[in-house]
């Protein structure tokens, strides 16, 4: 039966890139996977190369990117297509990857996600991303994702109690994961002290957009990451001797409305709890058989509502679990390892892929000292687009 | 020291300023950062902390720190009149500098914010220090501002909701550069003052203790790979 | 020669819509292609089909269901910072929008106005506007 393995990882730092091409920096972290996979030579057996970018038109003006990272890498005459689902792209990448190879178009595929976004100022960014939101009624009024994350987190803390300090916690745990992941764009640890306790904290940790604080939300961040998968029955899977391969078991994907305002319940991710459920049984695992999971916090709410809504924890619970440490990479269920967007940084095309980077570096048991997960079975990573309108799940097993 | 007749005329007429209150900040990753006013006699370490980054023309570093280098030259050899320095010290290590000068009793013209420790809001801390100096404890009306960056320009623009003077070019002007200028009033500092100066007084003695002597920073992250030359 | 249609020339009130399906009558903001419930379909230039009736909004009472203020805004916007919320009005539609009320509260009662919410070269973008009364 054919399986999906993935044989390569590849990463770049995430930080300020904005002096660097992005089709360059996406080439870089191609040849990270090439050299993990120990095919630079052989690179031509990739039959399919998958980008993710959600900018490039608008920020880098460039466009047809997947089209130029071939001849970037000398891949021709490689397949080669851009997938663009805002802050999913990078999921939705690695399912596309998949799909190719299960229904047998491609053997080998690449899929590199990457994103430039520090080449402009801040209110452009910001502009940029609310693009997601809808034109006439969102983006006109000034609407912004953080403004939605924060009317969000308001709602979220009136129904479950839900505390600043609960999100500081988060916080301080991401930050503690960041500092010990060579990639992550924040590498300076926070503490309660400083972010939430002192009488400095409301300045320091100014108010973004209320009740979001400037350490509840994910920096704006360039970088790339690619992976390199391989049918599992095909002939040349005999080119990747370098690593253990690690598998994908399951994909799955949903929308939900464009406008947060025309949800039934607002606070429900109905497309994270669909396409989640779909990669499950896809896997033919529950939510209890996971081992850690790489969860989408642009804004810290969301690693809290995106693990209630895949089963974690019961809705309004999962600050329990976090007040007890239970996400600790030393608890019993560490998520967001690598930081999480909040440390680790998040270019918005490279994250989907960066998040199943994470899933098979800790599978492998190559994660840095103090950051591995204790024999971990099952990895999960679910990738959010625009405010929870385009969800995209994976789930990654050892074997 | 008996000051000669010509180093007279060659220095400007002063303002006695009342000494800056220092206050500790509390940092993100739970630091502490004396914030106190430079004396005359620190000017040593200061122009060596701000050296290296007149190399660096990134971020308009490097001439910020050309100005503020000659600034506080001009301070230190009573060539600018009522100028005043401020510094955040973390275990006595200068992590950031602000300097400003008084035009008169009511009018401020702020100067510069030069950072080296990234990622903590430091500049931003210290700027609003400046402000705070200005306009509570030297009692002035308004400061001008203008800034190399237009990027970090904007933000004080937007973030302070600046009072915009750009009308009355050319007679308001700001001396650095002659360009249009914004103006922070004490009216618009008092609205934002909550949300932007922060630290406690009086500092804890041992914390006071550790910025008695000053040390110039041994890593810049805007200079990757720099060594300070041994004496 | 044909008589001219003076009303293309009367200047517009800033007003928020609200499109009907002419099939079923259901009341959509934002307006969708398709009608969720009965599939009817929208040509908005209404050469093919109806383009569909539009309702204005404004004067319609709502209640508050979450709230926010904003200080990092995008391009195109100078304030220091905005009050956005997402509304429930009586017809039971929901609408995002501004509010102008400065310290806003869950729950809380709020009317319908349409106002100028952005400027873009040429025209100027309406929308709703919440305030007390």
């Amino acid at each position: 039966m054919r399986r999906v393995a993935i044989t390569g990882i590849g990463h770049t730092i995430f930080g300020n890139l904005s002096d660097f091409d992005l089709v360059d920096v996406m080439g870089y972290a191609s040849s990270e996977a090439l050299d993990d996979a120990g095919i630079r030579k052989e690179r031509t057996i990739i039959d399919q190369v998958i980008v993710a970018n959600m900018g490039g038109c608008f920020l880098n003006h460039q466009a047809g990117i997947a089209s130029s990272l071939v001849s970037r890498l000398g891949l021709e005459p490689a397949q080669a297509e851009l997938v663009e689902n805002g802050p999913a792209s990078g999921g939705s990448a690695v399912k596309m990857g998949f799909a190719a190879i299960m229904s047998g178009l491609a053997d080998v595929v690449l899929v590199t996600g990457g994103e430039i976004m520090r080449t402009v100022p801040g209110w452009e960014g910001t502009d940029f991303v609310a693009s997601l939101l809808h034109p006439e009624a969102e983006y006109n009024y000034g609407l912004t994702l953080p403004a939605f994350g924060a009317m969000f987190t308001r709602m979220y803390m009136e129904r479950y109690g839900l505390t600043e300090r609960d999100l500081a916690l988060l916080s301080v745990k991401d930050h503690e994961n960041g500092e010990k992941n060579p990639f992550a764009h924040v590498r300076i640890p926070c503490t309660m002290e400083g972010i939430y306790e002192s009488p400095d904290a409301n300045v320091v940790n100014n108010f973004i957009a209320e009740p979001l604080r400037l350490y509840d939300m994910c920096p704006v961040s360039d970088g790339s990451a690619s992976l390199i998968m391989c049918a599992s029955d095909s002939p040349k899977m005999k080119y990747f001797k370098n690593k253990k391969p690690v598998f994908i078991v399951g994909v799955g994907s949903a929308t939900d409305t464009h406008c947060v305002h025309e949800r039934k319940d607002p606070l429900e991710l109905k497309a994270v709890s669909m396409s989640a459920e779909k990669a499950y049984k896809m896997a033919g695992v529950s939510a209890k058989d996971i081992s850690f999971a790489e969860l989408h916090d642009a804004f810290i709410i969301l690693e809290i509502a995106i693990s209630e809504e895949i089963g974690f924890f019961e809705r309004g619970k999962a600050k329990e679990a976090i007040q007890k440490g239970v996400t600790r990479i030393t608890g019993k269920l560490p998520i967001n390892t690598s930081g999480g967007l909040k440390a680790k940084g998040h270019p918005l095309g490279a994250t989907g892929v960066s998040q199943v980077h994470e899933l098979v570096k800790q599978l492998r048991g190559e994660a840095e000292k103090g950051r591995q997960v204790k024999d971990p079975k099952y990895g999960m990573a679910v990738n959010f687009g625009g405010f929870g309108n385009n969800v995209v799940t994976t789930i990654c097993s050892k074997e | 020291m008996i000051i000669d007749e010509l180093e007279k005329k060659l220095r400007p007429p002063e303002i006695l300023l009342k000494l800056y209150p220092p206050k500790v900040i509390t940092l993100a990753d739970g630091g502490k950062m004396v914030v106190r006013e430079a004396k005359r006699e620190e000017i040593g370490v200061l122009l060596e902390t701000v050296h290296p980054l007149m190399g660096v023309p990134r971020d308009f570093y490097d001439i910020v720190a050309a100005r503020m280098y000659a600034e506080l030259l001009g301070w230190f050899r009573y060539r600018v009149a009522n100028e005043f320095v401020l510094v955040g010290a973390i275990n006595g290590v200068i992590a950031g500098i602000v300097n400003s000068r008084l035009v008169d009793e009511k009018v401020g013209m702020s100067l510069h914010t030069l950072t080296i420790n990234r990622g903590l809001r430091i500049g931003a801390q210290l700027f609003a220090a400046k402000m705070e100096h200005h306009l509570e404890f030297l009692g002035q009306k308004e400061v001008w501002i203008v800034a190399e960056s237009p990027i970090g320009f904007r933000r004080w623009m937007i973030e302070y909701a600046l009072e915009n003077r750009e009308h009355l070019f050319p007679d308001t002007r700001h001396e650095l550069g002659g360009v249009p200028t914004y103006v922070l009033t004490r009216e618009l500092y008092d609205a934002v003052k909550k949300d932007k100066v922060s630290g406690q007084r009086p500092v804890p003695q041992e914390l006071l203790k550790t910025a008695d002597v000053l040390k110039a920073p041994e890593e810049y992250p805007q200079i990757p790979g720099y060594k300070r030359s041994k004496k | 020669m044909k008589d001219i249609d003076f009303s293309v020339y009367k200047v517009e009130k800033p007003e928020v819509y609200a499109h009907k399906c002419p099939d079923c009558g259901t009341l959509y903001y934002p307006v969708p292609m398709l009608c969720r419930h009965c599939g009817a379909r929208r040509d908005p230039s209404g050469v093919f089909f109806s383009s569909w009736e539009k309702v204005p909004l404004s004067g319609l009472k709502g209640k508050l269901l979450t709230w926010t203020r904003v200080y990092a805004l995008p391009t195109g916007f100078d304030d220091r910072y905005l009050l956005f919320g997402i509304v429930e009005l009586e017809n039971g539609l929901r609408a995002s929008g501004r509010l102008l009320v400065e310290d806003p509260e869950i729950g809380m009662k709020l009317v319908a106005k349409a106002g100028i919410v952005r400027e873009k070269v040429g025209e100027d973008v309406y929308g709703f506007m919440f305030d007390r009364k």
